[in-house]
């Protein structure tokens, strides 16, 4: 393998690494913007120039190969001002509306100039105007003037999603991102553009304006929007959590996420969330009343399985299962039924017709991160159709529901098919009109309120910890365990 | 003196056609070369020393010594999209001698063993471009082209196609993209086309001028060759003269012919009443030189670098004494900034720039420091892009704005024309 000293360090890396994934591996900076390791190298930007010993003129380091016994510098005086100069050329013609700009705050011109620019500009002509506020589709908005033709988002609709629909038409400084005719940036995909943009050229139509990046904070999550399990950092402060984005796994999702799988963070959000326990008894009317404490209610749902258990036989309780929990939390849940007798469990997919399929990058039909989590902790599940045919004489059943309802298109159908049972415990993270008639609705904390475990597709298992709270009241299966186990014990 | 070497038929009008051009040895060449080994014709093009004539002058042979030698398939362009201001001598020669590039081609194709080229003839050309299609036409039903040539073994197709009109597409690896049906844009090197040219696969792309020099080449050897010009810059070459000189147009001459003598002698001197100023020896990308240098000057390689110009493509652009400096650099920005394919940031940006620092200095906007600002933007653009047309663009500035200062300056401080009083420049926006 070759070994190449950069700035006096030197590594050995696998033939054909250039020169500037080897200083990414030295934790050597190198400024760049067409430069991205999941797209092929356009050498465009001219920003990554390296000074490579016994070659006169400097070298752009995305494409430069590393050979052996290759020196290189990226820190002398010619590397310098090639690299302000070539910032200097990118910012020209930029309108500089950094006040009025979402990516302000996490962008690659304001980074580069604190760290490779500080000069004074001496562009004193009329700027080149461009379109601003250009739509390219449904999720992704373009400001041509701040663009800076890297190619990235060009790059990413011919080689990952192949859908092509992003140009750069006309030539020099005329320049212009934009799609083609008829074909506007609707793939599923679409907002890594955004991810990738290293300017606040392509912005995201659901963030921007949302929140200043430097009023948010990030943790590291992963995807419940299907059993892909792409990794993630979400972003939130205290009023919510307001984006995801994809986090770098190669074994999983590589650089990418889908647009669904963006959208997942809106259902932990208060305003769609249940937030207290819902209750209806012949006792108190009929009506829902809402507000008792989860602890109580708990105690008392744990008082009323063991009634049931008592009089009617374990055999007269059953539990659905969606795969939108944790291990951890399957595992818990699963253990306390066992151990009272219960063992009709149930698996509620999302939709069993497509529940196999995949689009051929990350988006798979199952819509749940952990259903192979639920098939290993839970043996011997039983299937929806099992269900059908044995909900009527169940007196009690509980039911650990979707976190994320969109998902479940046959949810509304299914629900009916659930309402057979004479009561109703049914964990949700989300509120629905659909869920009214249940005896008990116990707020669910949601993927991001909890740490746990969800196993993948293929099988790989995942952990994840809880970045924030939402709603207080919200509680984990392994929690709801706690809170029933004491009096469903007590009466049996 | 002229020695037409290439250029001897060129006013003969039967020399434009198969039979004409046969009738005055045209394709004696061919044959012979078809009966020597493939590798005996790259040998023989090294040993002539033969410099690519669209610009670069990069040596032929050695180029073609780049392919693999793993019999994959590969191509022959020729680059015919002629397009750097003042040249205009790959037309004439398609025009005047079709067959003489053809012939060319297919020996050149012959000794790198490719069975398919190009003609890539820009599309301005529409008078050559049927010429040569006419030519190949030829070509083709006297067995010239197509399977088994002359009875050899050898199968080799040829086509032209027509550009649509991006001086960019005259870089071979822009040319490779826009034959590939991409936008004309230089492609990043390495890889470089001996390897991964046209379609991923080996390419060679030669200058109209290169291949048409092959005949002779074979015909007469390298040593004949080598007898005309110097060591570094053997043979002869097509210069095409433009500017107010008595008999504008494109001349033959032995490389190392002195400039003085060009003008005075093949081109009849400057026409009454305009005295030389300055000249750009190959084309608008050259740096211009001076009065004093230019009547030093030889038109070959080694000079020209001497004396911090180039010997391009032999676009002799005589400037004299009633144009304005400013003026002309104006109209030089206006084209490279309306030709710079937008790839590069630098030059995407810069020549922008430059066009406007430019004109304001024309127009009597700006200040005496923007004269230094232009010469520095065009510094910095200088060796910081995929292709050369950075440089294209900032080498007329830095060479204008050194030896020409005087006028720049007039133009910003008496805001009007020292030459003329008054230019275009002051109207340029």
């Amino acid at each position: 393998m070759p070994k190449v000293t950069i700035n006096g360090n030197t590594i050995e890396v696998p033939a054909g690494t250039s020169v500037i994934k080897a200083a990414q591996l030295l934790n050597i900076p190198i400024a760049h913007y067409c430069w991205h390791e999941g797209l092929s190298v356009a050498g465009a930007c001219r920003m990554c120039m390296v000074e490579v010993e016994k070659m006169p003129k400097l070298q752009v380091a995305c494409n430069t190969t590393v050979t052996d016994g290759m020196v290189v510098f990226t820190n002398t005086e010619k590397v310098k001002t090639a690299v302000k100069w070539a910032l200097d050329f990118h910012l020209i013609n930029h309108p500089l509306d950094c006040p009025i700009c979402d990516q302000a705050g996490e962008c690659k011109l304001q980074d580069y100039y604190m760290s490779y620019g500080l000069y004074t500009p001496e562009m004193n002509q009329p700027k080149v105007k461009k379109e601003k506020v250009v739509s390219l589709g449904d999720r992704v908005v373009l400001d041509q003037e701040r663009c800076i033709l890297c190619s990235r988002c060009v790059r990413f609709t011919k080689e990952v999603t192949k859908t092509h629909e992003l140009g750069i038409f006309n030539r020099g400084d005329r320049s212009q991102l934009a799609t083609f005719e008829g074909r506007p940036l609707n793939n599923n995909y679409s907002v890594n553009t955004v991810d990738i943009c290293p300017v606040g050229a392509l912005t995201s139509k659901d963030f921007r304006f949302k929140q200043r990046v430097w009023f948010l904070k990030e943790f590291d999550s992963i995807c419940n929007g299907c059993s892909t399990g792409c990794n993630v950092t979400i972003s939130y402060n205290q009023n919510g959590v307001f984006r995801v984005k994809p986090r770098v796994n190669h074994d999983v999702n590589g650089f990418w996420m889908c647009d669904s799988g963006r959208d997942i963070y809106k259902y932990t959000n208060k305003e769609f969330r249940l937030t207290q326990v819902v209750e209806r008894s012949e006792k108190l009317g009929g009506d829902a009343v809402r507000g008792k404490p989860v602890a109580l209610a708990l105690q008392e749902i744990g008082r009323q399985l063991s009634q049931v258990i008592k009089n009617k036989g374990a055999q007269s309780v059953g539990l659905v299962w969606s795969g939108q929990y944790t291990n951890e939390e399957y595992s818990s849940m699963g253990r306390f039924f066992k151990d009272l007798g219960v063992s009709q469990f149930y698996h509620w997919k999302n939709n069993e017709k497509d529940f196999d399929s995949f689009d051929g990058i990350l988006k798979r039909g199952d819509l749940n991160p952990n259903t192979a989590g639920l098939k290993k902790e839970l043996a011997g599940l039983k299937s929806w159709a099992d269900f059908e045919k044995q909900v009527s004489p169940l007196e009690m059943i509980f039911v650990m529901g979707p976190e994320n309802f969109g998902a479940y298109s046959d949810l509304e159908e299914n629900v009916k098919v659930i309402k057979k049972a004479k009561e109703v415990v049914w964990f949700t993270a989300c509120e629905s009109s659909l869920l009214k008639e249940f005896k008990w609705l116990i707020p669910a904390k949601s993927f991001v309120e909890k740490s746990g475990t969800f196993v993948n597709s293929k099988g790989l298992a995942q952990a994840f910890k809880a970045g924030l709270t939402i709603v207080p009241d919200a509680v984990s299966l392994e929690e709801a365990v706690k809170g029933m186990q004491e009096s469903a014990r007590m009466v049996s | 003196m002229e020695v037409k070497l290439l250029s001897e038929h060129y006013d003969k009008k039967e020399f434009r056609h198969l039979e004409g051009y046969q009738k005055l040895g045209g394709y004696s060449a061919l044959k012979k070369a078809l009966k020597m080994k493939p590798e005996e014709i790259v040998a023989e093009v090294k040993n002539s020393g033969l410099r690519g004539r669209g610009g670069a002058g990069f040596p032929t042979g050695m180029k073609w010594g780049f392919l693999p030698q793993n019999g994959e398939p590969r191509f022959l362009l020729c680059n015919a999209d002629e397009g750097e201001p003042g040249t205009f001598k790959d037309r004439l020669m398609m025009e005047r001698a079709p067959h003489q590039l053809i012939e060319g081609m297919i020996i050149a194709a012959f000794g790198i063993k490719s069975q398919k080229s190009y003609i890539y003839i820009r599309g301005e050309y529409y008078q050559p471009y049927k010429i040569v299609e006419k030519a190949i036409e030829e070509a083709y039903k006297a067995g010239l082209l197509g399977k088994n040539i002359l009875g050899s073994g050898f199968d080799h197709e040829m086509d032209v196609y027509r550009g649509a009109g991006a001086y960019i597409v005259g870089e071979e690896t822009a040319l490779i993209s826009s034959l590939e049906g991409k936008k004309g844009q230089p492609k990043l090197k390495p890889p470089f086309p001996a390897v991964k040219g046209y379609l991923e696969k080996p390419t060679i792309v030669n200058n109209v001028e290169t291949l048409a020099a092959v005949p002779w080449i074979i015909n007469n050897g390298a040593q004949g060759y080598k007898k005309y010009g110097t060591e570094k810059s053997p043979g002869t070459k097509l210069f095409s003269v433009s500017g107010n000189v008595n008999k504008p147009g494109v001349y033959e001459v032995p490389l190392a012919y002195s400039f003085k003598d060009l003008l005075e002698n093949e081109c009849g001197g400057m026409k009454p009443g305009f005295k030389l100023k300055a000249l750009i020896p190959g084309g608008s990308s050259c740096p211009v030189l001076n009065y004093d240098e230019a009547m030093k000057a030889t038109m070959d390689y080694e000079c020209m670098s001497q004396m911090g110009s180039m010997l391009g493509s032999g676009g002799v652009i005589v400037i004299d004494d009633k144009q304005c400096m400013v003026d002309l650099l104006n109209v030089l920005m206006h084209f490279y900034h309306h030709e710079s394919c937008g790839q590069c940031t630098p030059c995407r940006e810069g020549t922008g720039w430059m066009e406007k620092l430019s004109s304001s200095i024309g127009a009597g906007r700006a200040q005496l420091s923007d004269i230094t600002l232009l010469d520095k933007v065009a510094r910095q653009m200088m060796g910081t892009t995929i292709c050369a047309l950075s440089d294209a663009a900032a080498l007329p500035v830095i060479s204008f704005v050194s030896k020409f200062r005087d006028e720049f300056e007039f133009h910003i401080h008496e805001k009007k024309c020292k030459v003329k009083g008054h230019c275009h420049a002051q109207s340029h926006h």
